[in-house]
């Protein structure tokens, strides 16, 4: 592990007991390994429960994973207690995809916005609010007179605005974004994109971008990780996975992105993904994408494929290559 | 004046470019125009459109600004007994002296009594003599004889020489509003006394259930788990106790009063609070307002205090409005089985149960508190069902 890395995860896995005695168990993430050098954007796309969220989450310790590890800035966050994560929560924040549920509706923005100050002890009472947060609503767009307004005043982008805010005023060195443009508006979105790139060009920081938008991804981030059934399939800088795609299913998600100009899209084959995702609770034997995969070879039912480099940079988990 | 110079502004600039799109700030764009509205003052626009619920508002008020001034503008005391005026009705009937200058009551205990001409008790008239052959009972008025004649039903007021029945009257009885119960104590005082009884019950009851149901509640919703199993499994045990009977234990273990009567009261019927807390919290937690605070580090104390609990205020104030009436129904009914306060002091309860004995003679004294405790009732219940309605935020226009 380099000095640079900012996060990494290895063989991070998270499943949640549905039934004790039946050994029922939901596979949400199912040993995923990356890391985010500092300053850097790592984008995780995947469908809809496909465990993204989980492992945002299990990142951000509000779940316990069931096994792997977790290192923040070098140090082991695996197993640490809520109580020893505490003076760490200030280098890791998270962004959260709804921006009418991740804003409690009786407080004021102001509060709103001073409440990771108040909690690190940066402030000590409400009134010393003022001097951190009236710059940091500057900063993300807003203006002094909102500090005094309630959350639910306000439209999903200035929401979400307010709940970067939030994340940012501890001058965290790591945010985790989940979903955090999925709820808004395609002219919101941007807005809000742009306004995370800035912070990241100002202060350097690093993100882990949360998305299921593989265009607005690959405009963020450096390198992209594509995610299926809790598993990674596919790792590799940013222009590579949409220039060269490897992996079928990632073949099939970016078969999937609609195309601006109609022309094209006659010419385009229309390579979509059959059928729907297996349940994460039983989850298919050997490769998980088997069963929707249109290059399936006996072996893909056999033998769960390893993460594998194929090209500098270029990591797959596929019998293919 | 702003806005009209803002409206004179774009219309020029309309006028100028009927189609052309007004430049726009982005000041302007991020500007809410709505006025800035807290939680409560949202929840008091949609409370006050509701006219059974201001209408409750009002007569809580005017019961608790009775109940707390009143006492201050009457004459009498709660226990102030006057046993020559005992079962006074608030409306008599009188017959009218002969001169015209006054009135005469007769009581239940066969006396007269003088009522002046603007309807408060005077004295009581001298006895004499009675004369069972004639059936009448003489008394002295200003040196001339009157006589009750008992020889008809209602018995009358006559004249003994002229041997004719005084003109009947009815008057309202100025001294006692109300009227007096059956040891001559006024009742309008003894209720005015009895209202401040019952909503001291409810509001300390409410305060106690507030207080022991949000901890409860709330410790053991954000908990969960064996914590959470444990605690209301207490709770299921405690709700199964009949309530009457285990207020009537804690009434007989510390005798009775108006404290034992808080106690029992405060101890029980926190249990509706604390399922109301627990279940709002445990679907509150797992919001992301709650998640984000927790990323954020916040303490427990922050996240139940801050976030949790005011979350949870619309559901826990339907109950507590719930609450209040049931608190005073079973002050009430503790009363009026002869296990609340003790005499002299006055409940509404007790007031009831003092009235039975002469139901018949004296309907009045068991409808007054009646109608009051009804009142009471109503009035909470429709605030209850108002604010139910003001704190639900889908009914929001």
């Amino acid at each position: 592990m380099s000095e640079k890395t900012m996060l990494e995860v290895r063989d991070l896995t998270m499943h949640f007991m549905l039934n004790k005695s039946k050994n029922l168990k939901v596979h949400a993430v199912d040993g995923i390994s990356f890391a985010i050098p500092r300053g850097k954007t790592l984008g995780l796309v995947g469908e809809s429960g496909c465990g993204k969220s989980t492992c945002a989450r299990t990142i951000i310790r509000i779940y316990d994973p069931t096994d792997g590890k977790i290192f923040l800035d070098g140090q082991d966050i695996t197993r640490l207690s809520q109580k020893e994560l505490k003076p760490l929560r200030k280098k890791m924040q998270m962004i959260f995809q709804d921006p009418y549920a991740s804003l409690n509706a009786r407080m004021v923005v102001r509060d709103i916005i001073a409440e990771p100050l108040l909690a690190h002890g940066i402030i000590h009472s409400k009134k010393e609010a003022g001097e951190y947060v009236y710059p940091m609503l500057e900063r993300v767009g807003l203006t002094r007179e909102h500090a005094d307004r309630y959350a639910h005043e306000f439209s999903g982008g200035q929401r979400q605005r307010i709940g970067i805010a939030r994340a940012l005023i501890l001058q965290p060195e790591l945010v985790i974004c989940d979903e955090p443009i999925s709820a808004l508006d395609v002219s919101i979105q941007a807005q809000v994109v742009n306004l995370l790139k800035d912070y990241q060009e100002e202060k350097g920081i690093s993100y882990l971008f949360i998305a299921h938008d593989l265009s607005m991804v690959r405009y963020v981030s450096d390198q992209v990780g594509v995610m299926y059934l809790g598993q990674m399939a596919e790792l590799c800088e940013a222009e590579e996975i949409y220039r060269k795609p490897l992996h079928p299913y990632t073949q099939g998600l970016l078969g999937s992105i609609p195309i601006p100009n109609p022309k094209l899209a006659r010419e385009k084959v229309t390579s979509g993904i059959q059928g729907d995702i297996p349940s994460p609770v039983n989850p298919p034997e050997g490769c998980r994408f088997c069963p929707r995969c249109p290059y399936a070879k006996p072996v893909c039912s056999r033998e769960t494929p390893r993460l594998k480099e194929v090209s500098p940079g270029h990591q797959v988990a596929c019998h293919l290559y | 004046m702003e806005n009209e110079r803002k409206n004179t502004e774009a219309l020029n600039l309309i006028c100028e470019d009927p189609w052309g799109a007004l430049p726009e700030s982005r000041q302007e764009r991020e500007k809410i125009a709505g006025r800035n509205r807290s939680f409560f003052s949202d929840v008091w626009f949609r409370f006050r459109r509701k006219p059974t619920a201001l209408a409750g508002l009002a007569v809580i008020l005017i019961l608790l600004i009775f109940a707390l001034f009143g006492p201050y503008f009457t004459k009498y005391s709660y226990s102030d007994q006057n046993l020559d005026l005992v079962n006074i009705p608030p409306y008599l009937s009188v017959f009218e002296a002969e001169d015209g200058s006054c009135y005469f009551y007769i009581t239940q205990s066969l006396k007269v009594v003088v009522v002046n001409k603007d309807g408060t008790l005077g004295r009581q008239l001298t006895r004499l003599r009675e004369d069972e052959k004639q059936k009448m009972i003489f008394f002295d008025y200003n040196g001339e004889e009157i006589a009750i004649f008992y020889g008809m039903q209602p018995y009358v007021i006559a004249n003994p020489v002229a041997r004719t029945v005084m003109p009947r009257a009815k008057v309202w009885n100025r001294s006692y509003v109300l009227g007096t119960d059956t040891l001559g104590r006024d009742i309008l005082t003894r209720l005015m006394y009895g209202t401040r009884v019952s909503l001291l019950v409810a509001f300390i009851a409410v305060i106690v259930n507030m207080v022991i149901g949000i901890v409860y509640g709330g410790i053991s919703g954000y908990a969960g788990g064996a914590v959470d199993n444990i605690m209301m499994r207490i709770v299921d045990i405690i709700s199964t106790i009949p309530l009457t009977l285990y207020v009537i234990l804690i009434m007989v273990l510390l005798g009775s009063g108006l404290h034992s009567i808080i106690i029992a009261i405060g101890t029980v019927y926190w249990v509706d609070m604390a399922r109301v807390v627990r279940g709002q919290v445990l679907t509150l937690k797992e919001q992301e307002f709650v998640v984000a605070s927790k990323t954020i580090g916040s303490p427990t104390k922050t996240i139940l205090t801050q976030h949790l609990i005011p979350n949870a205020m619309g559901p826990i104030l339907v109950t507590v409005t719930m609450l209040i009436p049931s608190a005073i129904f079973m002050e009430a009914f503790l009363g009026y089985l002869g296990i609340g306060l003790q005499p002299p002091l006055a409940s509404l309860g007790t007031m009831c149960n003092d009235a039975t004995e002469n139901l018949k003679s004296c309907p009045h004294q068991l409808f007054i508190p009646a109608l009051v405790i009804c009142l009471i009732m109503f009035a909470f219940n429709f605030v209850g069902d108002g604010l139910r309605d003001a704190l639900d935020p889908k009914l929001k226009k």
